[in-house]
């Protein structure tokens, strides 16, 4: 090999892997967070695509077929792969419309108290002397009820239904969001880059924003996934109690509920929507583990 | 018969193709001697004497030809053997003091601790003992400061804990990592006379591992200078210092700001130390190197005995100076 | 030449809860300082831990309103001034840090954080911001591949160079440089001085260099000011300090810095003890508990900072190191 070595050394920062491709190696690494992220995929072609992956009308009610058993058991239908419900309604149907509604309430209850509660955390953040610790004390009233209890207070006040279930949710899971952006905040304020945009005479929104906000993100976006999971196991208790969504409206919790009656007789009615619960709850909480540990190593504890 | 005898010895975090961390080291220390290594980030130096200490955990492979303090091979030693030689014969004083010590039990506790594992002392026989041990590390009202916790210490006093900490099992050798780096420079004097009066009275060997030269001016016998993982140069001091043979040890010299008194620019080498990506396939030093020939490039020369020292060169400087 | 850096009495105090019941301690961290310093030329700043050099810095800088004295910077009185004027002073002086990890926002490109300074402060165009950005990169040694690349993807050596790249952006006139190449090798170090060095000429900014390495000092510096809890020991030209240090803290610091080429000759100034609490200090000198030359006098009267031997000593025997 007699080609001239360059004098100066190849720049390392030029080899590094873009952010995104570093970000998906890391993800990658975790089995579990991949398994999550593709069983959430399946639920959210699902709830995209629903009507045309349903095999029936999900509040079809096929009166021959009342309670009738999944493919895999005796007595059990092709027609109706896990069985139908006790007004004859396919349950496999029923379960992926469901999937629509559990992934609205997510979503939606999330972004409700996202918003509101990196507002308030900045503010907490950036004006600790009177207006932070006011905010906190909220927060803590808040957290010292629990989150069920107050949920079912809220619904009581506004009336069941589907979107106040949502500011229900969004409501109980207010206060975790402030706390965790509060104290990156706090965190990120002492450091020099902060001082540095502040000489450089950065604005108190654009030091709020474009500053310290993009470095508290890592949590806040492991909280996000995590709540997710979380909202979609209020809305199920809520409905399990009826103060959620109202039947015939398919939603996991409430089919839950309206099969409490049928364990034993037919079991596949209530554990086959509590098993979707599990499952995606599951994928969720795997997802946000495997997306915390690629984003922030150093929430991770130990190596 | 060495203290410390280290051959061939590699660090590499991965597998067998990752790149080395500790590429093919060698390295003695006699009893009572005091040796430093110098080099710059990246350069392995802690990594070295971690894994003498066997404080390398997975995914860090270390092999070694040879590993053997005080007579015994450190690689072929269970952890319950090592635990006994490690924090006794062989103890260590870290960089940080605010962080070396646990901050949630006073000192004398800490410094009982040792005693406790490793001389069996318990009671007030291991309480008087802890109490000498502040004394002999100069602490002032050592009697008070036994109950102290680390967070009511200054860094230099508790720098000074560590110390105690580390001779309380009465060691060898003893290695310090960068002992005074977070000091200022009037504590960081006191604690490298302190750490040299200990050396001297009971004999230990001392192993300093530093970045600053000047350091290593003032205190070492022997040093070794690190580059890139390998041992580039060993030598006696002041020696290695007036007449390096090494580009690496005279580029470090040369950057020194004593060295350009006058001179409106200091002398550099340009680019940065080859990491992960970009490791020659000859010299380590070559794609910077001034003094660079065609040979460098292709070629990775071995630790040799040169003129004045040991030099990883196949044409190392000042050879001709008597 | 002209001054553009005028402290008179500089003076910061903090105050420090002592739990419910007890009065407020007063922390005195600066404690009097005054020097004029010229365009283009550099004043080192010297001391350890808690001899205010990092207040000063915050008060130099605007971080932090001085609580007495006066600060003038390009003309300019700082307390007192108006909206406008501070908008300008924000310009005239900026800072570079200690730390290269911490300096430099982790989630912002660094073509957005050198341009930032130019997007706040001035009217350029995106492009025009651009292209300043580039030009600055390229005289910090920087490739025109870097604007898109993230901090973390950048050694120590080269992230000290964006952040004097940042701190340059705006001309500024006084550039205040916080232990700018502590946390760096050796060999880095001198490639980062040398910019420094380079961009002082190109510039003609002034620079207040704090550092706590001496060896350092003297290749950079052109007046130095040795601090010691909060108050000024000794401030002269660079030459003379190095020379005829007269105040003995000076003269245990420059005893205390280790060097190559130690003269076995020179006898090492032994220095005991800590530096002092400074909820506490010591009365009269504050170096009296430490300093082998303290008399009585030294206990109970403050040294007033006079005029000796080309510089300004606070020490009630300077005289006596003259010769």
């Amino acid at each position: 090999m007699s080609t001239p070595t360059p004098v100066v050394a190849v720049d390392q920062s030029l080899l590094y892997p873009s952010p995104y491709k570093e970000f998906w190696q890391a993800f990658a690494k975790n089995k579990g967070a991949v398994a999550g992220l593709l069983f959430m995929l399946l639920i959210v072609f699902c709830a995209l695509f629903a009507p045309w992956v349903a095999p029936h009308d999900p509040s079809e009610q096929y009166r021959d077929f009342l309670l009738t058993p999944p493919v895999w058991l005796e007595g059990g239908q092709w027609q109706f792969l896990l069985g139908t419900d006790e007004l004859g309604r396919d349950l496999l149907s029923r379960l992926i419309q469901g999937s629509r509604l559990s992934l609205l309430i997510g979503l939606s209850s999330v972004v409700m108290s996202l918003i509101p509660g990196i507002f308030m955390g900045l503010i907490a953040g950036f004006f600790p002397k009177i207006l932070g610790p006011t905010i906190m004390r909220l927060m803590d009233i808040m957290l010292a009820l629990p989150s069920l209890l107050l949920a079912v207070a809220i619904v009581a006040i506004l009336g069941p239904g589907l979107i106040n279930t949502v500011i229900a949710i969004a409501i109980v899971s207010l206060p975790s969001y402030v706390r965790l952006t509060r104290a990156a905040v706090m965190g990120e304020l002492n450091r020099d880059y902060v001082t540095a945009a502040r000489l450089a005479g950065a604005t108190l929104p654009r030091l709020m924003f474009v500053t310290v906000l993009p470095n508290c993100m890592a949590p806040l976006i492991v909280q996000a996934t995590l709540s997710f999971s979380s909202a979609i196991l209020d809305a199920a208790a809520l409905g399990f109690l009826g103060l959620g969504v109202q039947p015939p409206t398919p939603e996991w919790g409430t089919m839950l509920a309206s099969a409490r009656d049928y364990i034993e007789r037919a079991w596949w009615v209530v554990s086959l929507p509590g098993l979707t619960i599990l499952l995606s709850v599951l994928a969720i909480n795997l997802m946000g583990d495997g997306l915390r540990d690629a984003l922030d190593p150093k929430l991770k504890n130990a190596a | 018969m060495s203290l410390l005898e280290i051959k061939n010895l590699n660090v590499r975090f991965g597998d067998a193709k990752a790149t080395p961390v500790v590429d093919g080291l060698d390295l003695s220390v006699d009893k009572g001697e005091v040796l430093a290594i110098v080099g710059e980030s990246g350069s392995g130096k802690s990594v070295t004497m971690m894994a003498l200490m066997g404080l390398i955990d997975s995914p860090g492979i270390v092999t070694a030809d040879s590993l053997v303090f005080d007579g015994k091979d450190m690689l072929k030693l269970t952890s319950r053997q090592r635990r006994q030689v490690v924090g006794k014969d062989l103890a260590m004083v870290f960089q940080d003091p605010m962080t070396a010590l646990n901050p949630s039990y006073t000192v004398g506790f800490q410094i009982e601790e040792v005693l406790r594992a490793h001389l069996g002392m318990s009671g007030k026989a291991a309480r008087q003992r802890a109490l000498e041990l502040l004394e002999k590390v100069e602490i002032p009202g050592a009697a008070q400061r036994l109950d102290a916790y680390p967070h009511q210490l200054s860094g230099g006093m508790s720098q000074r804990v560590a110390i105690a900490m580390a001779i309380a099992g009465e060691p060898k050798l003893l290695i310090a990592d960068e002992p005074t780096t977070a000091l200022d420079v009037t504590i960081q004097a006191q604690i490298m006379d302190l750490l040299l009066a200990l050396q001297k009275e009971q004999n230990m060997g001392l192993v300093l591992i530093t970045h600053d030269l000047a350091v290593v001016a003032e205190t070492a016998q022997r040093v070794c200078v690190m580059y890139a993982g390998q041992a580039v140069e060993v030598g006696q001091v002041p020696g290695l210092f007036d007449v390096p043979a090494h580009p690496y040890s005279e580029a470090l010299l040369a950057a020194i700001p004593e060295h350009s008194m006058g001179a409106a620019r200091l002398a550099t080498l340009p680019g940065i130390v080859p990491g992960r990506y970009d490791r020659p396939v000859g010299c380590l030093l070559s794609p910077r190197c001034p003094y660079v020939q065609e040979k460098c490039h292709q070629q990775r020369p071995a630790l040799d005995p040169k003129a004045h020292s040991l030099a990883r060169c196949f044409y190392p400087l000042n050879q001709e100076v008597a | 030449m002209s001054v553009v850096l005028t402290a008179r009495d500089l003076t910061r105090h903090y105050e420090v809860s002592r739990g419910l019941f007890k009065p407020h301690a007063v922390v005195r961290a600066l404690n009097g300082v005054s020097f004029e310093l010229e365009a283009g030329k550099t004043l080192a700043v010297v001391g350890e831990s808690g001899c205010g050099k990092s207040t000063l810095a915050r008060a130099l800088t605007l971080i932090e309103e001085p609580s007495s004295g006066s600060l003038k910077i390009a003309g300019q009185e700082v307390t007192g001034a108006t909206k406008e004027q501070r908008k300008q002073l924000r310009k005239d002086v900026q800072m570079v840090f200690q730390s290269p990890y911490a300096s430099l926002n982790p989630r912002q490109k660094i073509g957005d954080q050198l341009g930032e300074p130019l997007l706040i402060n001035t009217k350029l165009s995106a492009a025009e911001r651009r292209e300043k950005v580039q030009a600055m990169m390229k005289q910090v040694g920087l490739r025109p591949e870097h604007y898109q690349r993230y901090p973390h993807m950048f050694s120590g050596g080269q992230r000290q160079r964006i952040a004097l790249a940042r701190a340059m952006m705006l001309q500024p006139k006084v550039l205040v440089a916080d232990e700018p190449t502590s946390a760096l090798d050796v060999s880095i170090q001198a490639q980062v001085l040398n910019l420094f060095m380079d961009l002082q000429q190109e510039f003609n900014t002034a620079y207040v260099f704090i550092s706590h390495n001496l060896s350092v000092v003297r290749h950079v510096a052109d007046t130095v000011l040795v601090m010691y809890l909060g108050r000024p020991a000794e401030m002269g030209p660079k030459e003379d300090i190095y020379a005829r240090p007269l105040h003995p803290y000076t003269q245990a610091l420059l005893s205390a810095t280790p060097t190559i080429h130690p003269d076995p000759l020179k006898p090492k100034i032994k220095i005991i003890g800590e530096l002092p609490n400074p909820l506490n200090p010591p009365s009269g000198c504050a170096f009296h508990k430490r300093c082998p030359y303290a008399t009585e006098r030294c206990v109970n009267e403050e040294p007033a900072l006079r005029e000796v031997d080309n510089r300004q000593v606070a020490c009630h025997y300077a005289e006596q190191f003259v010769a």
